[in-house]
């Protein structure tokens, strides 16, 4: 059992967290490039023989995007912008075509952790979201591991399926 | 008719209960609450018991059973919240920094038990992590952040490893760590609530005294650790 929805929501949660601490008018700019960029790939669906690469993308998305957070400087536009490109470009790729089409919608849903994060960050400063960008960042690199190992139990169909 | 609680009661009431019932215009009414809805929040997870549908694949659950496992055993659990009273009470950078050591060096142990890399007995060193730990608690130890950051490193190791020798036969191993990560996050975060008190009027022996149980308790860990 390997749902794209994990991930996919775990990398709109990094991005909200990322976007939290930048400026007002970069945070509204890359939220509604968010939803353009959604409303467009949302046709496009990875084939079932990229999917395991499409994952270990995602992946390494979620920890770069998580990252961002530990920079010193508030993240400027084109970045903010580009996170928001890529983060709906990796999690169109992991949810899989039999999916339906309202799980983007949901798993985008998760960027909205960026109104407890902004009040946060204006309340205590930067710490808070490092720490819960942390916790993201243990889950990516657990997950990203899970894919190297050789069999995961997990993974293999259950009777279910 | 009103029943009045006995006064003894009171006084013979574990540690925890007696944290919560510190004078609330002493401890300050939000930090109260807080101790005392991680406390009742606490007691009852600890009683409540799994779902029985649908037990039959053999395999450990998704995001519940990760997020139930730091929380099952009282091991993991005391140390994870043990992390956090310390980091409190040795404040900024560490309050913060510990929380963020943990995560990322259980992240290392359990890639360990995920390739089934051999480590030194992981039980005893779990069982280490909560009596030193405690300790620390107890006695106010005032570590340097390098030697705080290394002693809850190496404890996260092993605390890792347990987790993650399970986590490949979990049925969604994403879902799993997921949630056992947040678990481990939220313990955190429990025990910085926790070691706040240590600025109010009697909150430093109330944590000390705190520390010292978890350091009996870490104590019978260990004890039962090396007789198995």
């Amino acid at each position: 059992m390997k749902g794209g929805i994990v991930p996919a929501s775990l990398l709109f949660a990094a991005l909200g967290l990322a976007l939290a601490s930048a400026p007002r008018v970069v945070r509204a700019s890359s939220l509604l490039v968010l939803l353009a960029t959604l409303t467009t790939f949302s046709c496009f669906r990875t084939p079932q023989a990229g999917q395991e690469t499409a994952f270990s993308g995602c992946w390494i998305a979620v920890i770069a995007t998580a990252m961002t957070v530990y920079w010193g400087r508030k993240l400027g536009p084109v970045a903010a912008l580009a996170l928001s490109v890529d983060a709906v470009i990796w999690a169109n790729a992991v949810l899989s075509p039999n999916e339906a089409h309202l799980e983007p919608l949901k798993a985008a849903s998760c960027t909205l952790i960026i109104v407890p994060a902004t009040w946060a960050v204006r309340r205590f400063g930067s710490v808070p979201i490092r720490v819960v960008s942390s916790w993201v960042i243990a889950v990516a690199v657990l997950a990203l591991g899970l894919q190297l190992l050789p069999v995961t139990l997990g993974y293999l169909p259950d009777h279910l399926e | 008719m009103r029943r009045r609680i006995p006064a003894a009661w009171i006084t013979n009431a574990p540690m925890e209960a007696q944290l919560v019932g510190l004078p609330r215009a002493r401890l300050g009414a939000r930090g109260s609450r807080i101790a005392s809805a991680l406390l009742v929040f606490a007691a009852t997870y600890s009683l409540s018991r799994a779902a029985l549908a649908h037990t039959g694949t053999g395999l450990a659950g998704g995001f519940a059973s990760g997020f139930r496992h730091p929380l099952g055993g009282s091991d993991h659990l005391l140390a994870m919240v043990s992390v956090g009273v310390w980091g409190a009470y040795l404040g900024p950078p560490l309050v913060h920094i510990l929380p963020m050591v943990f995560p990322a060096m259980m992240v290392a142990g359990a890639m360990l038990g995920m390739f089934a890399v051999p480590l030194p007995p992981v039980e005893l060193g779990v069982a280490i992590s909560v009596l030193v730990l405690g300790s620390c608690i107890a006695m106010s130890f005032r570590a340097p952040v390098w030697a705080a950051s290394s002693i809850v490193a190496l404890f996260a190791v092993f605390h890792g490893y347990a987790h993650g020798k399970e986590l490949p036969s979990a049925a969604d191993p994403t879902g799993y760590s997921a949630g056992f990560v947040l678990a481990t996050g939220l313990l955190h975060v429990a025990g910085i609530c926790l070691g706040s008190l240590n600025g109010r009027p009697r909150g430093a022996i109330a944590l000390r005294s705190l520390g010292g149980v978890i350091a009996g308790l870490g104590s019978w860990f260990v004890y039962r650790a090396l007789g198995s």
